[in-house]
């Protein structure tokens, strides 16, 4: 009788319509800088494939953007970060998670819901189209030698 | 005699001054704290990654929970640090 009790509760649990009710979620790629730099297309590419595995319905796919990392990630310390919006049933947002453990390019991936976001989160304006430099970049950019045009005096070098 | 106060003494001016009475999350009606808003999320950590105390944050206890699971988020994410 117990076992029976025990079943119907398990049935209760898992046979529900919520594993297989289609939902709106959120998920931010990790991939090497480096890697996304040479090979933009490949990194896009592998991202739609493991999309497409989990046969969702991508609403859309960016470029959130690029930075130094807060700690290094595989030991790479700058990661850049792409965004996608996607539709797909709940109980196969952990094998879009193992595929992202499993390659060797993404470095990371975290997938949210988004029902308790508005429209106008989803739509906000990426930090990489709004080409504003975190800090951590502009601290990097410091170090790098400042592009900046300098008027060179009108000294020939024969007369030095 | 009972001395009697002088009559064009001045009354001291109560000055009211009304505190913050929502945090600023409830200020700005924000359902979602997003994870990505990484100025915002820096706002309410010390200088050593830690997160702030309500009491020194002044965020309601719903925002407040919205707040560090944005900021674990974050840090999954390696926007944030974990420690400095």
């Amino acid at each position: 009788m117990d076992s029976d009790r025990k079943k119907t509760k398990v049935l209760f649990v898992t046979g529900g319509t919520s594993l297989e009710t289609k939902r709106v979620y959120e998920a931010l790629f990790l991939v090497d800088s480096g890697l996304a730099a040479a090979q933009w297309d490949h990194v896009m590419e592998l991202i739609q494939k493991i999309l497409d595995r989990a046969q969702s319905r991508v609403i859309s796919i960016r470029k959130w953007d690029e930075r130094k990392l807060a700690y290094p990630v595989q030991g790479k310390g700058r990661g850049t970060y792409i965004l996608a919006y996607f539709e797909c049933v709940s109980s196969i947002i952990r094998q879009i998670e193992r595929d992202v453990q499993l390659s060797e390019e993404i470095l990371r991936v975290l997938v949210i819901r988004t029902d308790r976001m508005n429209p106008a989160d989803m739509d906000k304006p990426t930090p990489a189209m709004l080409g504003r430099s975190d800090s951590d970049a502009e601290k990097s950019g410091g170090s790098e030698p400042a592009v900046e045009e300098v008027p060179l005096p009108n000294i020939a070098i024969e007369d030095v | 005699m009972r001395k009697t106060a002088p009559p064009n003494r001045k009354k001291k001016v109560m000055t009211t001054i009304r505190e913050q009475t929502q945090c600023r999350f409830c200020r700005d009606k924000k359902k979602y704290i997003d994870y990505k808003d990484i100025d915002v999320l820096q706002k309410l950590l010390t200088n050593r990654g830690k997160i702030f105390s309500r009491k020194r944050s002044g965020n309601c206890a719903g925002c407040q929970r919205k707040v560090n699971q944005a900021i674990k988020r974050a840090r999954f994410m390696s926007l944030l640090p974990f420690t400095v």
